[in-house]
């Protein structure tokens, strides 16, 4: 991670781009192969307003990556840590199960584990796993990790290690999604957090998320 | 003691004649819950009805509800071997037995609950200084070492006086008393002193450490507001005192009367005093948690409120905690001295009724919200395996309470023989 020092992941979304089309969600769970009830990736749907004056928002929601992560605070184990990149990450071989970090989040970002598969519609789905955070598990099997620890959104980490963006970025019909280094001035990402539509979600709780909001 | 009844030199009957159904009754639970339980270890958590919106079910709620049991008879304790409130004395060993139950009662609860559950060494190997989980394991630790050391030393001229006994109790206490059989003055002296020490530091670690410290665990949440109250580690330490004192009261009665003993009532009257006073407390304490919470008009807390007084848990809130669990108890416990053993039996049973329904409504509500609007909302029901488990959980610290009271001298000292009315 030397080579790595300068770089702080963030993620810029922008909701006036955003259609909610979930090709997000769906290119999540197609890149990071997660079971049944793992979705590191949502878009929620708000209306606002009350009828005639009414309107949607789709709200796609990753993993905040926060830089005062409550969930790493709270792991007995730190299991859950923040990198020096600016990911939290999720040691899934530390992890003990315990869900605290799940009923801290402020966020909803982070969800168990139950070792579910998708062995009934889809054949051979056990036998290809994601290389999470550069970890090749090989097959998926009952009771065996990640199953039974708790999981989330890390940004692709392994994509970011061949160079690539996080599938949701590269995906997003609408490119709706930007990424980069909050720390390079000159970057997208740093230009963008700086306009007057930037926002971030629970400001008041000072959990400081990485990823940023265009309203 | 029950001399009357078990004489020394009978075996079979320090097993407990008088206890055989109760016996016959928890092995059939416990044989129920090992069965849930191996459904669990071989299914994981997708066995309950857990979800990732609802993390924390029935599990973490008798968790807190026994770690509160174990709190709450050890400070009752206290006031005995600390404070020389000597008018509780004839319970005191018990207190000390139930409150080493609960606390072993309650880590096998969370043992269960982990989703790793090979992986429980970690919580003591690894750590993390910032996680009030952290400090607590290490608390519960240093616990159940210190209740088990100071029970030893409250019984311990007791099992010296049973070592002649042929019995299987003749024989544990020979056992266990290897070594430190010495009832020289001094020795008792020494005793006393150990006692008051070990109580003394275990007052500000029951307090602060075990369940002052596992209402921060959920204080400290700011993820959920209903739990971020400065008071919630307060309210959780008074609720101990409320639901250990019950406790002790209804299976000091149960037990008394299984054994045919006569009950002492101006103990148990003492008894129903303290516990009117803990609960008037506790109420106080829950009517100011509940009123600012609301006043806040923050929107999740008041989501949280309204599923308790009008929503999904307004039956065992208004019924269970408020009615049965606190107005029915305070009007019988208030008729102070006029009461029966049986009225304090059923005061206290409900008490402790009530305090469940309290651990209930401080897990389950709170974790029904979705975090952001649009998010799902949880529909957590606890399946079959979550019940009968913790039923077979709770068999066995009953268990562990007869047994333990049927072969260790926890009541009877030479003094209580003295004092005491007993028969």
């Amino acid at each position: 991670m030397k080579d790595n020092d300068q770089v702080h992941w963030a993620m810029v979304i922008d909701l006036q781009k955003c259609v909610g089309c979930d090709t997000c969600t769906v290119s999540c769970k197609a890149e990071n192969r997660t079971p049944p009830g793992v979705t590191y990736n949502v878009v929620t749907e708000v209306e606002m307003g009350t009828f005639p004056h009414i309107t949607r928002v789709n709200h796609p929601r990753p993993c905040m990556q926060c830089d005062n992560p409550p969930c790493a605070q709270v792991c007995p184990v730190k299991a859950t840590y923040k990198m020096e990149n600016g990911i939290v990450a999720v040691d899934a071989d530390r992890c003990i199960g315990c869900r605290y970090c799940m009923v801290s989040c402020p966020y909803g970002a982070r969800y168990f584990d139950f070792g579910q598969d998708y062995g009934q519609e889809m054949a051979g789905y056990n036998h290809l796993t994601t290389p999470e955070y550069g970890v090749n598990r090989g097959i998926r099997k009952k009771g065996k990790t990640p199953a039974g620890t708790v999981r989330k959104c890390h940004f692709c980490l392994h994509r970011l290690q061949r160079g690539e963006e996080p599938a949701c970025v590269e995906i997003c019909p609408g490119d709706a999604r930007y990424f980069g280094n909050l720390t390079d001035p000159a970057s997208v990402v740093a230009r963008l957090a700086a306009s007057i539509r930037a926002m971030v979600l629970k400001e008041e709780l000072g959990t400081h998320p990485r990823v940023i909001y265009l309203k | 003691m029950s001399a009357a009844k078990t004489g020394p030199g009978s075996p079979g009957i320090t097993l407990g004649s008088d206890f055989r159904s109760t016996y016959a009754t928890l092995l059939i639970l416990m044989a129920a819950g090992a069965y849930a339980i191996g459904a669990r270890v071989l299914g994981g958590l997708n066995v309950t009805g857990l979800t990732s919106i609802t993390p924390w079910g029935v599990w973490v709620v008798f968790y807190i509800f026994f770690v509160g049991l174990s709190a709450g008879a050890f400070l009752l304790s206290t006031l005995i071997y600390v404070f020389g409130m000597h008018r509780f004395e004839k319970i005191g060993k018990e207190a000390l037995l139930v409150s080493l139950i609960s606390m072993v009662v309650a880590l096998c609860f969370i043992l269960l609950d982990l989703g790793r559950m090979d992986r429980f060494i970690y919580a003591l190997w690894f750590g993390n200084a910032t996680s009030v989980l952290a400090w607590e394991v290490r608390f519960y630790m240093l616990y159940i070492l210190l209740l088990a050391v100071e029970l030893f030393y409250a019984m311990r001229p007791d099992l010296v006086r049973l070592r002649g006994e042929a019995s299987l109790r003749g024989r544990l206490a020979a056992a266990l008393t290897r070594n430190r059989d010495n009832l020289s003055p001094a020795a008792l002296e020494r005793d006393h002193r150990v006692m008051r020490i070990l109580g003394a530091l275990g007052i500000p670690l029951a307090i602060l450490g075990v369940h002052g410290g596992t209402g921060t665990l959920f204080a400290v949440v700011k993820a959920q507001p209903y739990w971020n109250s400065a008071l919630f580690p307060v309210l959780f330490v008074v609720s101990a005192l409320v639901s250990g004192t019950a406790l002790l009261m209804v299976l000091h009665i149960f037990r008394c009367r299984r054994q045919g003993r006569k009950l002492d009532l101006d103990l148990l009257r003492g008894m129903g005093a303290l516990l009117l006073g803990f609960l008037a407390l506790d109420l106080m304490l829950e009517f100011y948690e509940y009123l600012i919470g609301a006043y806040r008009l923050e929107a999740a807390e008041w989501a949280t409120l309204a599923s308790i007084f009008a929503g999904r848990y307004a039956w065992s809130f208004w019924l269970i905690q408020i009615g049965l669990g606190a107005i029915i108890p305070v009007i019988i416990l208030a008729r102070g001295s006029r009461n029966s053993a049986g009225n304090l039996f059923l005061a206290a049973l409900l008490v402790l009724a009530g305090i469940m329904a309290v651990r209930f409504h401080i897990v389950l509500p709170p974790l029904a919200l979705p975090q952001l609007p649009g998010l799902p909302w949880g529909h957590y029901g606890p399946t079959w395996v979550e019940w009968v488990s913790s039923l077979g959980l709770m068999a066995m610290g009953m268990l562990l309470y007869v047994a333990g009271t049927n072969f260790l001298p926890v009541d009877g000292t030479a003094e209580d023989e003295r004092s005491g009315n007993n028969g």
